[in-house]
């Protein structure tokens, strides 16, 4: 008799949303076939990626990075150049682009770790801006402005199938994968012992210090995970635009939505780049082509609300992100989840008679 | 071989002595009292023996290990653990989260981090208010935290920077009780505080600092006869 | 020799400029302690003004200052009163990420109404120059360089003199002691923002001759005037601009003797040496 008392039913059960909303979302593709909410996946699932390693570091750590577009684009470029020039297979592509972001973090962590606060925050930009320049100078390495185009897909062969990377789809199934992937390792890492140490990092450093915990070696474990899971992000996206050139790698962009996919949903929860990344990306790239909205049939052709948006907004659509920062940072810093709860809290508050805890 | 020993200790910030020449020991089991007036350097001396300073000149040695130029989280791992002047609560981590952070210091098994958290928390008489934000909390119960906290370090040595400082009677009370049942169970204490009563009734020992350097050091009862010290702290508010 | 002493002579006249900026950058941080990464945009928004200007009313761009510098103070100040000033007691992070975010608004704004292409201020003047004993210095830079010099003395003056400007001082070094002295702090935020704004606007009129125009140009004087800031001390008028005049040279040899490519990379990679070894800057006070 499957009765709710017992514990492993009842952890079942908690499981279950989320476990139906993943198959959901797997199974998207064999409903809908067009490209447009395919590529949104992919993105979304990319953001969600992206969006966690980042919390890691600055959201668990509370250091900000505003310049993690260095460990994405030196795991894009690691793999493009394994692929384009020595024939290397993603299979060993994408752990050697991680590997390459990981010795990347340690150093820029090793330099840039002793600065606090603003500091950390304007360091992490430089250095970002220092791997573009030399990316953008270093012709005979990178190919500079010129970037990479990658030819032909690769493939890999698992379990005796083959897969190719070269359908939308295929990469559809793999970010959604590593998104599942880096949320449960978010989760993982926040439950252990060194989610602890790197909320007390980020509470207060010198109490944590005090209490026994090693700053250097604990936020250069952060920024491992962080960077290992970021420059896979590269990677992947290199492989899926099949392209690749130092804007696109290591642009301030880049670094910048990331920490605003973490804002906007709540920096420091695990859910915070899930929400962050559902509420940003469907805007973000229906403004970029709204005519995507008339091929899935939700406007009709010739609409005037997707000639407005694309003539008036597609070529600016950073300025919303601009928009949403300046807002969410004046109204709601802690983000959506940051909303809810605080919410809740309230409502439990005018609902009991004790007072309830501090939000 | 004494628990603690503080040799010639001197601290210089620009041309300032923080601390100058200041030696004592604290045997095992002992409870001292560190005071002085403001700026004496008291905390200073803290800072410079749990790694946050490098003293200048001198040694600190800490169960024949010396300590110069070690940092914080070894020292503390050493068995050598102290508190806050102003109080450090991890603000947005709920009680028992912080104090599991201190017993991270012994363990890395979060369950067994949480019954020793659950433990200290019964200790200071905190329990309550487990899963009550930090931030939100009362002074006296901040300081009662911040000391469940450190002894979830499971230290040998402790030192206090005024935990009584913004207390009420009762609460200064109770933590006098808290220090000598933690010397009992064999935790060796020392306490900056400016509560003189407090002073009186736990220290040993007491040692007096003034301008960075050691004034007087003895018993209580010593201390407060000693010219040198009421001279001191003539027109100085404790 | 002699491209030694060009490559100087060059830096220092840019260099001007750069302190230019960042004197704005650093009264905006001393008076208010807000690390204001939106400052490279107010300098695009002082080049288009004076393209705008010089396309639609033939103005040269040194006369545009005129206008340049009223327009961004007012810019700055409605900045401030409207958003900035909201921040003031958010987490450091946090106000540089509001910045950024107001800089994307700015720099993708300009996008919108005047796309992204290069715009260009040709004057008759725009790549004259005259020979000085073997070096060759160029026309407009020489030119902005004077300008600059002569608006510096005068913020001096006014810092110095005027009753204004030493209560922005005031207000910079001790803000609560400036409050209890009846100095109304809000409104030295809002002057310090708006002049701030009116410094970089007009550094952008001056080196508007010389500069390919378009609408992401901000982000690479955003972060040489951190660079400056921090050099010189942040909150140190006089750092700034000894440290804008070094920083400019530095590029300058940099150009020369490294690579022309790597010259802002050069000037990073000593803003982290710098970081790490005296971040306090050359003449700077340590903040907390």
């Amino acid at each position: 008799m499957i009765s709710l008392e017992r514990p492993a039913v009842r952890a079942a059960l908690r499981w279950l949303p989320a476990a139906l909303a993943v198959t959901a979302l797997a199974a998207f593709p064999f409903a809908v076939t067009k490209p447009y909410p395919i590529n949104m996946g992919v993105v979304l699932f990319l953001a969600v990626l992206m969006g966690s390693a980042w919390n890691v570091l600055g959201g668990y750590a509370g250091q900000y990075s505003v310049g993690h577009a260095a460990y994405f684009g030196v795991g894009a470029y690691t793999a493009v150049l394994l692929f384009e020039r020595h024939q290397v297979a993603p299979w060993f592509g994408l752990p050697a682009a991680m590997l390459a972001a990981v010795l990347v973090g340690v150093v820029i962590g090793g330099i840039t770790f002793r600065l606090r606060g603003p500091y950390f925050v304007l360091a992490s930009i430089a250095v970002a801006e220092i791997i573009r320049l030399a990316a953008l100078h270093f012709r005979s390495f990178t190919n500079g402005a010129e970037g990479f185009v990658i030819a032909s897909a690769p493939s890999i062969h698992l379990l005796g199938v083959e897969l190719s990377f070269g359908t939308k789809r295929s990469f559809y199934w793999l970010t959604l994968a590593l998104a599942v992937a880096a949320v449960l390792v978010s989760r993982a890492v926040l439950r252990a012992r060194l989610g602890y140490l790197l909320l007390a990092i980020r509470e207060d450093q010198d109490a944590a210090h005090s209490l026994g915990i090693g700053l250097s070696w604990n936020k250069n474990l952060a920024l491992a995970i962080s960077a290992a899971l970021t420059g896979l992000a590269g990677a992947v996206f290199a492989g899926y635009t099949r392209f690749i050139d130092p804007s696109a790698a290591f642009g301030l962009d880049v670094s910048v939505r990331m920490v605003l996919v973490c804002l906007v949903g709540g920096i420091g929860r695990v859910e915070g780049p899930i929400i962050g990344a559902a509420i940003l990306i469907p805007l973000e790239e229906v403004l970029r082509n709204p005519g995507g909205l008339e091929t899935v049939g939700l406007l009709p052709r010739g609409s005037e609300l997707v000639a407005f948006v694309g003539r008036w907004i597609s070529p600016a659509h950073l300025l919303v992100d601009g928009l949403i920062m300046v807002l969410v940072i004046l109204f709601a810093p802690e983000g959506v989840a940051g909303l809810l709860r605080r919410l809740r809290a309230r409502r439990r508050e005018s609902a009991a008679a004790a007072p309830s805890p501090a939000p | 071989m004494a628990l603690l020993e503080i040799q010639h200790l001197s601290k210089f910030f620009g041309g300032l002595a923080a601390n100058a020449d200041v030696s004592f020991s604290v045997e095992q089991g002992d409870i001292v009292g560190l005071i002085g007036p403001n700026g004496a350097g008291k905390t200073t001396l803290f800072d410079c023996i749990t790694g946050f300073h490098r003293p200048d000149r001198g040694e600190v040695r800490f169960r024949g290990v010396r300590l110069n130029g070690k940092s914080p989280d070894k020292i503390c791992k050493l068995g050598l653990a102290r508190t806050w002047q102003k109080v450090r609560p991890l603000a947005r981590l709920s009680v028992i989260e912080n104090v599991m952070v201190g017993a991270f210091a012994r363990t890395r098994d979060p369950e067994a981090a949480r019954a020793e958290a659950l433990e200290q928390l019964r200790v200071v008489g905190l329990l309550p208010r487990a899963a009550q934000a930090a931030g939100g909390l009362p002074i006296g119960e901040r300081k009662k935290l911040e000391v469940a906290r450190v002894l979830a370090t499971g230290p040998t040595l402790l030192l206090l920077d005024e935990v009584m400082g913004g207390l009420n009677p009762t609460e200064s009370d109770e933590v006098i009780e808290l220090v000598l049942a933690l010397r009992k169970a064999g935790l060796t204490f020392v306490v900056i505080e400016h509560d003189m009563r407090a002073i009186m009734r736990i220290s040993d020992r007491v040692v007096v600092l003034n301008s960075g350097e050691k004034l007087a050091e003895g018993t209580p009862a010593q201390v407060v006869e000693d010219r040198d010290v009421v001279a001191a702290y003539l027109g100085e508010a404790p | 020799m002699i491209l030694l002493l060009q490559a100087i002579l060059s830096g220092v006249l840019v260099g001007g400029v750069y302190a230019l900026i960042g004197i704005g950058l650093t009264l905006i941080f001393g008076v208010m302690r807000v690390i204001n990464f939106a400052h490279g945009e107010l300098v695009m928004l002082g080049m288009y003004v004076t393209w705008l200007l010089f396309v639609k009313l033939g103005w040269d761009p040194y006369l545009s200052i005129l206008a340049v510098a009223p327009l961004l103070f007012v810019w700055g100040a409605v900045l401030q009163t409207t958003v900035v000033n909201r921040v003031l007691d958010a987490l450091p992070q946090n106000q540089i990420l509001l910045t950024i975010g107001l800089g994307l608004v700015m720099s993708n704004a300009v996008m919108l109404a005047a796309t992204s292409d290069y715009r260009l201020v040709s004057t008759s003047y725009s790549s004259a120059s005259f020979d000085l004993g073997g070096l060759s210095v160029s026309y407009p830079l020489l030119l902005s360089f004077l300008v600059t010099v002569a608006v510096t003395v005068a913020l001096y003056l006014f810092l110095l003199r005027t009753d204004t400007g030493q209560a922005i001082r005031a207000t910079a070094q001790d803000r609560l002691a400036a409050q209890l002295m009846g100095i109304d702090v809000r409104r030295m935020s809002v002057l310090a923002f708006g002049l701030g704004a009116a410094l970089a606007g007009v550094a952008g009129a001056l080196v508007a001759p010389t500069y390919y125009i378009y609408p992401q140009v901000g982000a690479a004087f955003t972060l040489k005037a951190f660079v400056i800031v921090v050099l010189g001390g942040m909150g140190s008028v006089v750092g700034a601009t000894l440290a804008g005049v070094l920083i400019g040279v530095t590029e300058s040899l940099a150009a020369v003797y490294v690579a022309s490519g790597l010259k802002e990379l050069v000037v990073y990679v000593l803003f982290l040496v710098l970081l790490l070894v005296k971040p306090s800057g050359l003449l700077g006070k340590t903040r907390a």
